[in-house]
């Protein structure tokens, strides 16, 4: 590996303290547009999550609309998660961090308005059509074929944008969530064109469609959406508690082995291809544990001292549990990756259980982290523009509600594998003995979707303070 | 590790290795698959598989992928070895690339809230899937799957009751002078899921050797032991 980095006293973000970037005057609505529109997608998503939950209390209640049938509004919930979610918040963060670690402003701030634009509205009518009957029946790729040149479009709007700020950064050495920023920007158009080419385009011959939708799922998950949330966590960290990164060192090799394992396996054991495919990607995912380990240990020593202090600020908060929900996440799957354990875990409760953990756990989390730093600072406010009593709240919910969601799922995953083992077991009757955890999910999905209304909350009054203010000094000059 | 060129060159060199091992290859493996011959079974002679899907089902593949069906429902059985499904009646092998050669798109799954359907065409028929769609729980009792009646038309019975109306029993019986029948695109479905099977034996999923005895050889069939559910 090509690792070249020079040793010890590397810039940390601890430096970086007196910038002021994209402040009022640099036009931040972009970012915020990016940001907003990504609250409200996961609220949307928390809302469908509801819905689905609901029908495994009440089968019977929305049969009669095609529209709100499970597999619809299942495949419609993942897409706002990921596409209304996960790859905007991705990007917000992305460049907000290109733009303070480069201690520069951000290129063309009004095409990252438009693409934001033009990203939200696609994901409104991708959406939509799902809800109508138009996904792909991919996992992980459902938008719809028309739908994904848009989404590709005004992504490479931003991202171009994104490139360009980090071109024009101040010389210097880079810091590790700079290398985690480029590699998910990089990373998302690469899989996302190869998926919407061999799956929407021109369609792969039949079983190498699984296989792409396959590699492509995991490579969102565990590269795009892990290098964003460990970009904003290597910052974050870091910053706040005032102290350099332990090793910069370790944080290089988890970003090549990350890029190099994270982006193998994804593929279920005893899948009709040849086995030299699944036995690479389980090799790929037990390597995660590198990465892993690497995270890990750089984290605790990073912030061994300070561990106290770990809950005093909204984003540290967040981002150390987020971070922690990381590494339990990549245990699980390296876990069930292995094929003693696969043969019972696969086509369960269990690898949902996994998803929910690392998206909602993991990158919702760092994303909340850094929205409560950030926010404030391109509006020209201080940390206390947010309201406290809606953050704890807010942390609060969603952390028991994510903890209960992840627990009974993980308890229906595992006592259906156990139970499907036994043939004596019809499969009606294994459904039915664990449809109690199955049912409990209501409960998290009830508590995320409080957490998020009041997370909305708290974003539109600090919107609306820096709104006013704004007013008010245009008074004063009038 | 301070470069821009070079970090983007790292991250191409290592996106490149994933793409060539989990696209591109086993494109170059799979991509030429074709139809090829059964193994003889017995004195059944080698058949051509699979066989390409009729339009109807094709139709229905599409009513499949727009509700989503494959959130609960896997297509494709693991061998022997691998979990139970083959011993749940789910197949007679595992699942093999070649039974995919003619699906469009290709909806293998990733969970199982309901069973496997890779060969639910060899264990139901037309009316079956009907009755599975409009009230699940009156086929398997406790079935947590929501029922699709959206897939189906309540309307006044003509001048002769319609021959594909619905015959349900008194729990879901449509009001007195009305019947049920599918629509269109529960018709389609159906004829989709009964066409999933993947019966043909094959190099790779020879049938199961026949165990060797000192009887005196027979025409007669061997007594089938009935599979568990």
């Amino acid at each position: 590996m090509n690792v070249t980095v020079s040793p010890a006293p590397i810039i940390s973000p601890a430096s970086s303290q007196s910038q002021k970037v994209g402040s009022a005057a640099s036009c931040p609505v972009g970012m915020l547009t990016l940001f907003a529109g990504a609250i409200l997608w996961l609220l949307c998503a928390s809302l469908l999550g509801l819905t689905t939950s609901l029908n495994f209390h009440a089968p019977t209640l929305l049969a009669g609309h095609g529209y709100l049938s499970y597999g619809r509004v299942h495949a419609a919930q993942n897409a706002a998660l990921l596409y209304g979610f996960g790859v905007p918040s991705a990007l917000g963060l992305g460049l907000w961090l290109l733009c303070r670690l480069g201690r520069t402003t951000l290129a063309g701030p009004a095409i990252v308005f438009i693409g934001a634009i033009f990203w939200n509205t696609a994901v409104t009518l991708g959406v939509g059509a799902i809800l109508c009957g138009g996904g792909t029946g991919f996992e992980g790729f459902e938008m719809p074929a028309w739908c994904a040149p848009i989404l590709f479009l005004s992504y490479l709007m931003i991202g171009l944008c994104a490139l360009l700020t980090f071109h024009q950064r101040e010389p210097g050495p880079l810091y590790p969530s700079q290398w985690f920023v480029v590699g998910s920007l990089f990373w998302f158009p690469w899989i996302f064109s190869t998926a919407a080419l061999l799956l929407l385009c021109v369609p792969a011959r039949g079983v190498l469609q699984a296989t792409t939708a396959w590699w492509y799922a995991r490579n969102f998950d565990t590269v795009f959406l892990g290098f964003a949330g460990l970009a904003s966590a290597f910052y974050f960290i870091p910053k706040i508690l005032g102290r350099p990164l332990h090793s910069h060192y370790q944080a290089a090799l988890a970003f090549w082995t990350l890029a190099l394992f994270g982006s193998w396996g994804g593929m279920p054991d005893g899948a009709p291809l040849p086995s030299w495919i699944i036995s690479l990607g389980v090799v790929g995912t037990v390597l995660m544990a590198v990465p892993i380990l690497t995270v890990a240990t750089n984290f605790y020593q990073t912030v061994r001292e300070d561990l106290n202090t770990l809950d005093a600020d909204p984003t540290l908060r967040f981002t150390y549990v987020g971070l922690f929900f990381w590494v339990i996440a990549g245990a699980q799957q390296i876990v069930g990756a292995l094929p003693p354990v696969s043969v019972v875990t696969d086509f369960t409760w269990f690898g949902p259980a996994q998803k929910e953990l690392f998206r909602y756990g993991f990158f919702a989390f760092t994303v909340f982290g850094a929205i409560y730093y950030i926010v404030p600072r391109l509006l020209d406010l201080d940390q206390s523009a947010w309201h406290p009593k809606l953050f704890k709240w807010h942390f609060y919910l969603t952390f028991f509600g994510v903890l209960i969601s992840y627990i009974s799922l993980l308890v229906a995953g595992i006592g259906q594998g156990i139970l499907l083992a036994n043939t004596g077991n019809s499969f009606v009757d294994v459904m039915r003995r664990t449809v109690l955890p199955v049912r409990s999910i209501i409960t998290g999905d009830l508590l995320v979707a409080l957490g998020t209304i009041l997370f909305l909350i708290n974003f539109a009054s600090v919107l609306a303070t820096a709104c006013r203010r704004c007013c008010a000094e245009r008074k004063e000059s009038a | 590790m301070n470069s821009g060129p070079l970090l983007f060159l790292g991250l191409f060199a290592t996106m490149a290795c994933s793409w060539t091992g989990f696209v591109l290859a086993p494109q170059l493996q799979l991509g030429g698959l074709a139809q090829t011959n059964t193994v003889v079974v017995g004195d059944v002679l080698p058949q051509t598989y699979p066989l390409a899907q009729p339009g109807e089902a094709h139709a229905g593949s599409e009513v499949y992928r727009a509700n989503g069906c494959a959130a609960c429902h896997t297509e494709m059985v693991r061998p022997l070895d691998l979990g139970s499904d083959i011993q749940r009646s789910w197949g007679v092998r595992r699942s093999l690339a070649e039974d995919y050669l003619f699906a469009n798109p290709v909806m293998l799954g990733s969970q199982r809230i309901g069973p496997d359907l890779a060969n639910f065409g060899q264990r139901t028929d037309t009316n079956g899937v009907y009755l599975r769609l409009y009230d699940p729980g009156l086929i398997t009792h406790g079935s947590v799957m929501p029922p699709y009646r959206f897939l189906f038309e309540t309307r006044k019975i003509g001048f002769f009751p319609s021959p594909d109306a619905l015959v349900l029993p008194d729990r879901d019986a449509p009001p007195a002078g009305f019947e049920i029948i599918p629509t269109e695109k529960a018709r389609a479905l159906a004829a989709y899921l009964l066409s999933l099977r993947q019966d043909g034996y094959l190099f790779e999923a020879p049938p199961p050797p026949l165990a060797k005895t000192n009887a005196i050889a027979t025409n007669a069939v061997p007594a089938v032991k009935p599979a568990a559910k």
